[in-house]
């Protein structure tokens, strides 16, 4: 353009031949901007998404599962069945009053209304059920599985009723709706993250139920009393559940395995400071808890030790030991006021 | 290639036109790109901003104006219970209760001062404690509330805030719950039917040396009344005492004196005390029902305050207040104290100095848990905590 001398005969050639650089150029140009940005959201979202992706679900790892939030309970007749199934739990001495012969709930071991991952979580039990289980060599349905969970630790036989709730009755359909909408979107069958108790390796030193005592009375006694026996409100109403004595679960529940209590232990207790205690601690603690006197095995026909022989044989319990003179096992008086919770 | 003679006059100095390098090209439209990209997803943002924005207004005016089952979920579930079942042999039911059927006034005048002794609902004993709703919930909320419990349990039928207002009047000056079932049916409506005797506790005769230390002070040190209020209600960041357990409060005095609680204000005045006086100053404090003055003020999320308070956060691993102060924050004697009402600079305050000793103290409840709670949920738990009634008066039964 600033050619202006040129001979107006070469001047079309000239003109063409810059035109054509210009185009060039300016392909040149656009092309490597464009690759230069491409490169550089690359580069962003290399860093930006690093570590984000999953990789694929290996078969044998455990998956992460959350229940929905309890504010997602469907409306209608379904959500009336799961809101009941929640109160049994949360309520379970009132709500299923017949068939609960102590002083906890379904939510004392099953923490936050059986949300809580490592204390044996309802979402992570509904989708491993049914299941064969030694503990009475059948296969179990959940409703069989809820019997059960009545029977030993919910002391049914100290219940008004006598037992847990019959075949078919209404509470263990609620239970069930309750446990079937916390597995919303669970894979049946799957190992979830969080399921059961924490299994817990017997460190080498053992347990022992001295060193418990005093684990027990450092990090247990504030809440749950020297004499283990809880707390109550104002009202009377239990808010730290007994752990032993006629008040608590008996001989036939999983909690008086030590295995059990020490998992659920270590994973939880102190509520809110869980996985404070050492693994030591937490088998000790247990050790103490489960080495006091509790309602007797509903199961048990003839005497203690044949007891042990028929359900108790290769379980980490005290059942059948004596411990100061008392045989473990022998059971507990009745309490005198049966209905308080 | 100028001409050649004399100077040009309008010579302008020029550069000779060079080519740009094509890196510079390459570099200017990357940046142009990625510029355009950014300015797109900044407005997406802002859009999205605007709406979480509008979003959040409506859902403060929802909470403003909560409908009466929401106060209900939220402010008595914990103990009737959502279905209104109760607890047996602890909180009565309100479904089939002969109180929520009666005349309005019983369920208004039941919600204003609570209740306090013996009662038979449906058959069955109980001897509990209701809080009193008067001096947290104003006329309005009191309407939809008592509206609420009437339609689902009750014969239905609209309570008028006005009408709350004039029975909130008539009986101003009362002062103490209503004193069990009987003073109840005797005074609001015969129809609810026979209702246990009340036996009103042997006083103990007045502590005079507390109630000295408490107004003026012991050998010239601090009143407690000086920061604590006349009424033990305290205010700002200094905790409301009235109401709290006595063991609690005798146990704290202890704890300012020898150290074990570090409080620079406390500690001169706790060291003066003897253990009798720590237990008379409890047991004055304890048994005090003074209405709150504690209000929302730290401009916390009540919803989330709620959420905390109600059902923890599993995500964060945090488990309900409720579960270890009790269903409705009044505390488990001995050690949990009440925390319901306490004034929300105090309970702010006490978290975030709780946090600190996390580290120094592996295994303690409260400082592990605090240190979880980031400062938005510590001042949202302690606004919600400061709009619950005050935990009743009672003689609380020591380790169970």
């Amino acid at each position: 353009m600033n050619d202006r001398n040129e001979d107006p005969a070469t001047r079309e050639p000239a003109h063409d031949k810059v035109r054509g650089r210009n185009t060039r150029t300016g392909i040149y140009a656009i092309t490597g901007g464009l690759l230069l940005f491409l490169f550089a959201i690359m580069v962003r979202d290399e860093f930006a998404f690093r570590g984000r992706e999953n990789s694929p679900p290996a078969a044998n790892v455990p998956l992460s599962f959350t229940p929905p939030p309890m504010s997602k309970i469907p409306d209608g007749p379904e959500g009336a069945s799961i809101r009941h199934g929640m109160a049994i739990f949360e309520n379970t001495g009132t709500e299923a009053k017949p068939f609960v012969g102590n002083q906890l709930a379904c939510r004392s071991c099953h923490l936050d209304a059986g949300r809580k991952a490592d204390s044996a979580p309802m979402w992570a039990a509904w989708v491993s059920y049914p299941q064969y289980r030694a503990k009475n060599k059948k296969m179990n349905t959940m409703e069989d599985r809820l019997n059960g969970c009545f029977s030993y630790s919910m002391n049914a036989q100290g219940s008004p009723s006598g037992g847990p709730p019959p075949k078919g009755d209404p509470i263990y359909a609620d239970l069930e709706a309750y446990f079937h909408w916390l597995a919303s979107n669970a894979p049946t069958g799957a190992k979830l993250k969080g399921a059961g108790f924490l299994k817990l390796k017997l460190p080498q030193a053992g347990y022992d139920r001295d060193r418990g005592r005093a684990v027990y009375a450092q990090h247990c006694a504030s809440c749950h009393g020297d004499d283990g026996q809880g707390r109550t409100d104002i009202n009377g109403r239990q808010v730290f559940p007994p752990l032993w004595g006629p008040r608590s679960y008996n001989w036939g529940a999983g909690m008086a395995q030590l295995n059990n209590a020490a998992g659920f232990i270590k994973a939880n207790m102190p509520l809110g400071a869980g996985n404070t205690l050492t693994d030591q601690q937490a088998w000790d603690a247990a050790a103490w808890i489960d080495s006091q006197e509790r309602p007797k095995d509903p199961r048990q026909k003839g005497t203690v030790a044949e007891n042990v022989v028929a359900f108790h044989s290769g379980e980490k319990t005290f059942y059948g030991k004596t411990v100061d003179g008392h045989l473990l096992g022998s059971g507990t008086e009745a309490p005198v006021q049966a209905s308080r919770r | 290639m100028s001409k050649p003679g004399p100077v040009d006059e309008a010579y302008e100095p020029y550069e000779p036109r060079r080519r740009v390098p094509l890196p510079v090209y390459w570099v200017a439209i990357a940046l142009a790109l990625w510029g355009a990209l950014t300015l797109w997803q900044d407005s997406t943002a802002d859009r999205t901003g605007a709406r979480e924005r509008l979003m959040e207004a409506n859902a403060l005016e929802r909470r403003q104006t909560m409908t009466g089952s929401a106060l209900f979920a939220e402010r008595c579930a914990t103990c009737h219970q959502a279905d209104g079942s109760g607890i047996s042999g602890a909180i009565p039911p309100l479904a089939s209760s002969r109180f929520v059927q009666a005349d309005p006034r019983v369920i208004v005048q039941i919600l204003l001062h609570g209740i306090n002794g013996p009662i038979v609902v449906d058959g069955d004993d109980f001897n509990g404690h209701m809080p009193a709703f008067g001096s947290v919930l104003d006329h309005d909320q009191l309407a939809r509330l008592a509206t609420a419990v009437r339609r689902t349990w009750g014969p239905g039928g609209i309570i008028d805030p006005r009408f709350v207002a004039a029975e909130r009047a008539r009986t101003a000056n009362r002062g103490i719950p209503w004193s069990g079932g009987a003073e109840i049916a005797a005074a609001l409506d015969p129809a609810i039917g026979i209702q246990p005797a009340y036996h009103p506790p042997a006083s103990a005769s007045a502590d005079t040396t507390a109630l000295s230390i408490a107004r003026n002070g012991k050998s010239g040190g601090w009143s407690c009344a000086s920061c604590h209020g006349a009424n033990g209600e305290g205010r700002d960041g200094v905790p409301r005492l009235a109401g709290q357990s006595a063991d609690y409060i005798a146990g704290q005095l202890l704890a300012f004196a020898n150290g074990s609680r570090p409080n620079d204000i406390m500690r001169p005045v706790a060291s003066q005390l003897s253990a009798s006086e720590r237990g008379g100053l409890g047991r004055l404090y304890a048994a005090l029902a003074s209405p709150s003055t504690s209000r929302s003020e730290l401009a916390g999320d009540l919803a989330r305050g709620a959420e905390l308070a109600l059902y923890g956060d599993d995500r964060r691993n945090l488990p309900s207040c409720f579960s270890c102060h009790g269903p409705s924050g009044f505390g488990v004697a001995p050690s949990t104290p009440s925390i319901a009402a306490q004034q929300p600079g105090y309970t702010a305050g006490r978290l975030a100095a709780l946090a600190r000793f996390a580290r120094s103290r592996p295994g303690a409840v409260m400082p592990a848990i605090a240190a979880r709670l980031n400062d938005t949920d510590r001042r949202a738990v302690a606004d919600y905590l400061a709009t619950l009634p005050p935990s009743p008066v009672t003689a609380r039964k020591d380790a169970r």
